[in-house]
């Protein structure tokens, strides 16, 4: 049996296949210790220690385990942005132990003379020099001798370091001597991280930047993983626990454990692979995801939902550069608890300052600046009775009286809120904007995928500022995250750097085949069949980025050409007289997840009358309109519902403006058609 | 002479108070479109000058070529685009189609590699364009007598392709002739005219953009939010004046020399502050008078630069988020005496003074403010990029033979100290932020080994809060090559502030691997070097804040 369960702020949601059906729970979070809630969730879906018998015989066979929990932790999230990971000690080539804290030598904010120094997760202290050098190519031009390495040893227990990160340069092209230096310090018998193993590419800073964040949160995750799967043990004998990875694929925990820097989005990157299922079931290629929530909201884009959204391997995560494969989620820092001011200019400013879970809103009871979820409150898009179920009583007087002592020279409070919304939806919008447009994509031919606490109040709003014609808003948004990480694939990435001339071509199966036996090593040591996707990081000689192009072990020249085609199709030009570079070998072992089809129901035309509960006046753009309201768990497949209306449900509300149309498809989604011309 | 005032009577301007929210929402979407221009640009420009490091800037102007939006780019472009602009109109009369470029330190240009391109934008049937995009990139060879065309030259004529304002495409066709003229004057042909290129398309997003806004929102009160987006970014430069005591500062500070002779240069500045009630309130009056006159090396700035000097320090002073528009300089009148380091005429050498100079003048811009408001302005960060190019030919390519190679960087130093907080070590500062190359990047592409790359601890400023400490980086290389250096501050350190010390003065050394005579080097110079010499450049370090406290008390 799979369970998987994604740990929120709030709440952990827990989700399960049973007999082709979803089932679901949702607990409160249990922040002081993550895995109190995770095992209440394994209980309430499994049904305790008959599981074994229930389901035990199929998996028994393809897994050799009767429980398979599939977990997105916020443990490495949360230990970056808490900065409570490990006294990291790194060592480097002598010579450039400082290259960790000076990074690439470029300020963050180009108008702040009071910027903070940029963070470093290495104190001076535990920066650490060996005596060795290998060159470009890969020749070794000195050694450290025994002593050296006995010395090292030894000033680095001295120093008390909790963890080590090893990144010596150019180690991914002759990586015997950071594997020497390896070995020389688990006589220190603490968790030590090697880059020739974590990103074995080149440029220096990130990687050292890569290894250095997974020393940082070795000994927190690989605890908390052991102490969980010792608990779960203790009620199922076969259980084993699988983690979800920032780049949207599932490892085993003791992988987890062992290279955690791969698991620091594993939360959000369930959202993003739950999205696309969804869309690949409605039968929608293109998606632009746009998950609101409280302090922020994460956008991502896929070109086809079928194999995932984007990824990249230049994210930065709490001010920190990571390397390793990530799925591409930009993040905007604004949501619902957004506060609004007027600043020196007589500008309305939304966020980034945000109201948090306290004091929370002004609509809340505590909260005295306005925010967004106030806004929305004012103008009747909230619904004070079906908001999170009823259990938040939203002060409707007390945020009238405060946002009108905050309204400056508008004539109204309506008119600040208005504004409010305004304001933060072009924040939205450019976010948008940043994964689209400016990546070359037009989002006229995407669907805005909307979910968390915010997404499905703003998201026709946004699709008809960027001419997006069509919003869906998943069914059970609830458990999105966790229904991404049920039926996510299982995926190793690997790589090398081999700075070939592209003439090399047809000479790179020798690397590549060694970089996929690792990889089948690894997933048969799990007993699981995996498919590998070959693929090269190729670039003109002299040019500082690369792309990256699949590879044909049967027709390497492809590749090539694949390149000059990309180049042109991406940058407009190509040159095929022009030399190139072999830059990165790529290797993807993957495992198909659970192959899950929901089973569409019939569409029962219908107008949604049956679930309609109020009407009420909302305000749009251009007036207060008369809006239907409607309980989104009484419509049903077919149901079409015509601006203005509400659709709300317990964590969140969809608002459908005049001009748009929400059809409840087969699958128990939204479909909305964004009309021309909506002003909402 | 005074910072133009631009004309502020509109037509279509209500002179209604601005509404806040159509002007947050107007500012988000037009700010938007210069980063689209510089993401176009970026994706799709041929030279890691540009790609990685970010050389770049994009804008949008108004009808009468005011800057409403730029891009987070390259600071020392802040004021001199518009500049540019504002030389493309008056030397061409533009017609649908057509795109001008320039790059004449004379005529709207700063140095000669950054290349400006401008295009007006025609709404239908309009004999006049309703707006300008504009964007600018440092091209990594643009001729001349040095290969990169940043080197010790001693006239304009010595550093490559002077464009004045033209035509570079008319109608929508390019102009071959004047694409070729370009093209036959610089060393890399092919990736120019990928830059180029790439400098065209942005423009055209840029145009499309401006073109679906307006169409959105109206022109009428498209012209409208301009006037009400120029009066708030004036609004708030003169808040922000008005919160700093009224009155007249100066302060001086000195460039090493310019290369050709040892005599240092003056850069002098006095700031008045003005809060007189009344609707001009908080106006800032500065004048370079006393400034040395230019000189025949590189390092003269033109008076654009002078003037991004004094907008990037402005908009430094509203915050990170300030909208860069033309009404931020408003309350500026600055005076610059012609044919100064600060104001240099036809036909001086200038590659430096847009990489050196500039830095200079911010620091004396800050030292003038630092007697105002010491609390609110840093002491000196390193004040100089220490621009390092290395060429030569590479015996591990062209099968032996070696092929030609030009290395460029420059090198952060430290960051001045502030009150409250040290300063950043090994930091771009000021005018500049461009990243580094990484060393494995660096000795894949150039024959180097590096043999130190690391803070060069104790060079910042002592004091309550200490400066930043500058870098030091050691170069062996492994063929025979040319190498020039461009850096200042070798003698007249970065200083400190509200009783900080100065941070430590640049070095660079040369060990010669045949004598093992190590040497030190002229900050500005250009020597031959031998296989196996080892280049050792230590960047100065931020001057300190505040009187050190004696740790025995």
């Amino acid at each position: 049996m799979r369970i998987a369960i994604d740990t929120g702020g709030t709440f952990t949601d827990c989700v399960c296949l049973e007999n082709g059906v979803l089932r679901v729970a949702k607990i409160f979070s249990t922040p002081a210790d993550p895995a109190e809630a995770v095992l209440e969730g394994v209980r309430q879906l499994g049904a305790g220690d008959d599981l074994e018998l229930r389901h035990g015989a199929t998996l028994e066979r393809r897994h050799g385990a009767t429980l398979e929990l599939r977990h997105g932790t916020t443990v490495g999230t949360n230990t970056m942005l808490e900065r409570t990971g490990a006294r990291v000690a790194f060592v480097t080539t002598a010579g450039f132990e400082d290259t960790i804290a000076i990074g690439r030598q470029a300020r963050q904010k180009l108008y702040d003379w009071f910027a903070p120094a940029p963070v470093c997760l290495v104190a001076r202290e535990l920066r650490f020099g060996v005596p060795e050098r290998v060159s470009a190519e890969g020749e070794l031009l000195r050694a450290p001798t025994e002593q050296e390495l006995a010395a090292l040893v030894e000033a680095i227990r001295a120093s008390g370091a909790e963890s080590v990160a090893i990144s010596l340069l150019f180690s991914f092209a002759r990586p015997q001597t950071e594997q020497r230096v390896e070995q020389a310090l688990r006589a220190l018998g603490i968790p030590v991280s090697a880059s020739h193993k974590i990103l074995p590419e080149f440029r220096e800073y990130e990687r050292a930047s890569t290894t250095v964040v997974n020393a940082y949160l070795a000994r927190r995750m690989s605890h908390y993983l052991e102490r969980l799967e010792e608990r779960i043990a203790e009620r199922h004998a076969k259980g084993r626990v699988h983690v979800m990875q920032s780049s949207g694929g599932i490892i085993p925990a003791s992988v987890a454990a062992r290279e955690p820097v791969r698991t620091v989005l594993s939360g959000p990157a369930g959202g993003v692979v739950g999205a696309c299922r969804v869309a690949q079931w409605a039968g929608i290629e293109r998606i632009i995801g746009f998950d609101m929530g409280g302090t922020s909201t994460d956008v991502f884009l896929a070109r086809d939902a079928a194999s995932g959204a984007e990824r990249t391997r230049e994210s930065i995560v709490a001010g920190v550069p990571i390397g390793v494969p990530m799925l591409d989620i930009h993040t905007a820092g604004a949501g619902g608890g957004s506060l609004a001011r007027f600043d020196a200019g007589g500008m309305l400013r939304v966020g980034p300052e945000s109201a948090g879970a306290d004091p929370g809103p002004i609509c809340f009871g505590r909260g005295t600046q306005a925010t967004v979820t106030d806004a929305n409150l004012l103008l009747g898009r909230l619904d004070a009775e079906s908001f999170l179920g009823g259990g938040v009583h939203l002060d409707r007087e007390r945020t009238e009286r405060l946002m009108h002592e905050q309204k400056g020279a508008l004539a109204s409070v309506e008119e600040f809120a208005a504004g409010i919304l305004g304001v933060v939806e072009t924040q939205m919008e450019k976010a948008i904007r940043v994964i689209s447009v400016e990546r070359g994509h037009d989002p006229r031919d995407f669907t805005l995928v909307a979910f968390g606490g915010g997404g499905p109040l703003h998201a026709c709003a946004l699709a008809a500022a960027l001419r997006i014609p069509r919003v869906l808003v998943p069914a059970l948004p609830g458990a999105l995250s966790a229904v991404g990480i049920l039926l996510a694939d299982t995926v190793r990435d690997y790589s090398r750097t081999v700075m070939l001339p592209g003439e090399a071509i047809g000479n790179l199966d020798d690397a590549l085949n060694e970089l996929m036996g690792r990889g089948a090593e690894e997933f048969l040591a799990e007993g699981a069949a995996a498919v590998a996707e070959r693929s090269l990081d190729l670039r003109y000689r002299g040019q500082g980025f690369e792309l990256n192009v699949r590879f044909d072990p049967r027709n390497p020249a492809r590749s090539v050409e694949a390149f000059h085609r990309l180049h042109q199709q991406r940058y407009g030009i190509a040159d095929p007289a022009r030399p190139v570079e072999i830059v990165n070998l790529r290797v993807r072992m993957s495992a198909a997840g659970e192959s899950y089809h929901p089973r569409p129901r019939a569409l029962t035309p219908g107008d949604g009358s049956a679930a309609q509960y109020s009407e009420r006046p909302v305000y749009f753009e251009g007036g207060i309109r008369p809006a239907r309201f409607f309980k989104r768990d009484l419509l049903v497949p077919g149901d079409v519902i015509q601006g203005p209306a509400m659709i709300t449900e317990y964590t969140a509300a969809t608002l459908v403006p005049p001009g748009c149309k929400a059809e409840v498809d087969a699958f128990g989604n939204l479909a909305i058609a964004v009309g021309e011309g909506v002003n909402p | 002479m005074s910072a133009q005032r631009a004309d502020r009577t509109n037509p279509a301007n209500p002179k209604s108070p601005a509404n806040p929210i159509d002007l947050s929402v107007f500012s988000a979407a037009v700010h938007s479109i210069a980063e689209e221009m510089g993401a176009a640009l970026r994706r799709t420009a041929l030279s890691p000058n540009i790609k990685e490091r970010r050389d770049y800037s994009c804008a949008v102007f108004d009808g009468q070529g005011r800057v409403i939006a730029m891009g987070d780019h390259m600071p020392v472009h802040l004021g001199s685009m518009p500049m540019s602009v504002e030389a493309a109109i008056a030397a061409i009369d533009f017609a649908p189609g057509d795109m001008a470029i320039l790059n004449d330190p004379f005529a709207g240009g700063t140095h000669l590699p950054d290349i400006t391109l401008v295009l007006p934008v025609f709404l239908a049937g309009a004999a006049r364009p309703a707006f300008y995009v504009a964007n600018r990139a440092h091209h990594a060879d643009v001729g001349g007598r040095f290969a990169g065309s940043m080197g010790p030259a001693t006239s304009i004529f010595e550093e490559g392709i002077r464009i004045p304002p033209v035509l570079l495409v008319r109608g929508g066709e390019v102009d071959r002739g004047v694409l070729d003229l370009i093209l036959s004057n610089v060393r890399t042909p092919r990736e120019r005219k990928g830059d180029l290129d790439a400098q065209m398309g942005a423009c055209r997003v840029g145009e499309r953009r401006v073109l679906e806004l307006a169409g959105k929102c109206g022109l009428e009160k498209m012209y409208a939010l301009i006037e009400e987006l120029l009066d708030y970014s004036e609004r708030l430069v003169r808040a922000e004046l008005r919160t700093m005591p009224a009155g007249e500062w100066s302060a001086e500070d000195w460039m090493d020399s310019d290369g050709v002779t040892d005599e240092p240069l003056r850069i002098r500045a006095r700031l008045r502050v003005d809060k007189d009630a009344g609707p001009e309130a908080g106006a800032l009056d500065v004048d370079f008078a006393g400034s040395s006159p230019q000189v025949a090396g590189s390092v003269n700035a033109v008076r654009a630069i002078t003037l991004s000097a004094c907008f990037y320090v402005l908009r430094c002073l509203l915050g990170d988020d300030a909208p860069a528009t033309a009404g931020i300089l408003r309350p500026l009148t600055l005076h610059t005496p012609q044919g100064s380091i600060v104001d240099a005429r036809f036909p001086a050498a200038v590659a430096g003074g847009n990489v050196e100079t500039s830095q200079r003048i911010v620091d004396v811009l800050l030292r003038a403010l630092g007697a105002a408001i010491p609390e609110r302005v840093p002491a000196a960060s390193a004040g100089t990029m220490s621009n390092l190019a290395i060429g030569g030919a590479d015996p591990r390519t062209g099968n032996g033979s070696g092929e030609a190679f030009t290395y460029y960087e420059t090198t952060a130093g430290g960051m001045g100290a502030r009150r409250g907080l040290d300063g950043i070590s090994g930091v771009q500062t000021h005018m500049t932020n461009s990243l580094n190359t990484p060393i494995e990047a660096l000795e894949y592409a150039y024959p180097f080994r590096v043999r130190r790359y690391a803070y060069r601890y104790g060079s910042g400023g002592e004091g309550q809060f200490r400066g930043g400490d500058g870098l030091v980086r050691e170069i062996e290389l492994l063929a025979d090559a040319e190498m020039t250096l461009l850096a200042d501050r070798r003698r007249f350190r970065p200083y400190g502030l509200a009783g900080g010390e100065d941070g430590a003065a640049g070095k660079t050394w040369l060990t010669r691997a045949e004598s093992g005579e190590r040497i030190e080097l002229e900050g500005k110079c250009s020597v031959p070097l031998k296989k196996g010499d080892v280049l050792r450049l230590e960047t100065p370090g931020g001057g300190g804040w505040g009187k050190a406290v004696d740790s025995d008390q």
